[in-house]
């Protein structure tokens, strides 16, 4: 078995992303409970810091490709038939590109190095 | 006792339909394959595949209630009336009960179900500890009966691609036996996202085998056994 086994390759990195969605959501949910109430300043300022602009941009990575495995899994399972497969897999991932490269917009825009 | 079987003639049939039968005399502890022995007394035209009867051969596997299961091993005491019986689903049926087993046989011989040894043979039997011979409990009892693989979705959906768990929980007896040497020939046949992958670990298998095993906890070690062996 090696890195080119593809579907081990996938099925391992949609497992290790659920890991890391999971850890920064708990994380995270536990960071904001502590500092409540949370207002428009607090909110803002915390996405100034690098270290959580890195931390949530994996994040998004992570849910991005987590979601790109899992809806090519559906349509593998359901859609059989190969051009409307591959029409539907591609309007898929631009659909996620476009999302992943406005979320790290938004991000990028706040940070302050 | 109210019956509801599956009946489908090819030659007259466009499409299977549901035939009601009724038993009167049940004895206890009669399990669903004396029943339909019955039925198939009242009408012979009826057709249903049986051997052993006691849940050894796996030949009378059947869908009863909308759960998959082995006739001889069902008390139709358990059973909601009326009990509807029907041939395993995502078969092809050849008649009545009776279905296709083609594609299931198919996935079973390409995992190779046999040991592989690249030593030269030894001139007495391959010898194996109590220890691995302990692990192949919950593998080999396997019967091969199909309840399984016909409850899976995922193979319900790719049946020509997917192996199945009957077929992979077979896959891993082998790899887990200490005797054979093909562990990598092995894995690196059930990579790629159809043949193994398409597992979503939906455990229907787990939920109907008559033997109690557990294809999902197979599939699962097969995966680990891929990543050991990656790293």
């Amino acid at each position: 078995m090696s890195w080119r086994a593809q579907g081990l390759r996938t099925w391992l990195l949609q497992r290790l992303s659920a890991v890391y969605m999971l850890l920064f959501a708990v994380s995270f949910g536990i960071y904001l409970l502590q500092h409540r109430p949370i207002d428009y300043t607090w909110w803002s300022d915390l996405f100034t810091r690098p270290a959580v602009v890195v931390a949530s941009l994996l994040f998004f990575a992570a849910l991005l490709y987590h979601a790109w495995v899992g809806v090519r899994d559906i349509m593998v399972d359901y859609i059989h038939d190969t051009v409307i497969r591959f029409t539907l897999w591609i309007l898929v991932t631009l659909f996620l590109i476009a999302m992943g490269s406005w979320v790290s917009l938004i991000l990028l825009s706040m940070v302050e190095i | 006792m109210r019956f509801q079987i599956q009946r489908y003639n090819p030659e007259t049939d466009k499409t299977p339909y549901l035939k009601e039968y009724e038993l009167t005399d049940i004895p206890i502890g009669m399990m669903l394959r004396d029943a339909l022995l019955q039925i198939k007394a009242q009408d012979e035209s009826f057709t249903f595949r049986h051997s052993c009867g006691e849940g050894v051969c796996g030949s009378d596997a059947m869908n009863i209630n909308g759960t998959n299961g082995l006739a001889c091993l069902t008390p139709v005491s358990k059973l909601a009336e009326p009990i509807v019986v029907r041939s395993v689903p995502g078969m092809p049926i050849i008649r009545d009960l009776v279905v296709d087993m083609s594609q299931f046989y198919h996935h079973y011989r390409a995992i190779k179900p046999y040991l592989i040894v690249h030593d030269p043979m030894p001139e007495v039997e391959l010898r194996q500890s109590p220890e691995d011979r302990d692990k192949l409990d919950g593998l080999y009892e396997c019967i091969l009966c199909g309840c399984c693989t016909t409850a899976c979705p995922s193979f319900w959906w790719n049946p020509d691609k997917f192996r199945g768990p009957a077929a992979l929980l077979q896959a891993y007896r082998f790899l887990a036996d200490s005797r054979d040497q093909a562990t990598n020939e092995r894995l690196q046949d059930l990579d790629g996202p159809y043949r193994m992958f398409r597992c979503h670990t939906i455990m229907n298998c787990v939920t109907v085998c008559p033997k109690g095993l557990n294809p999902t906890a197979a599939i699962h070690k097969i995966k680990t056994l891929m990543l050991k062996e990656m790293i």
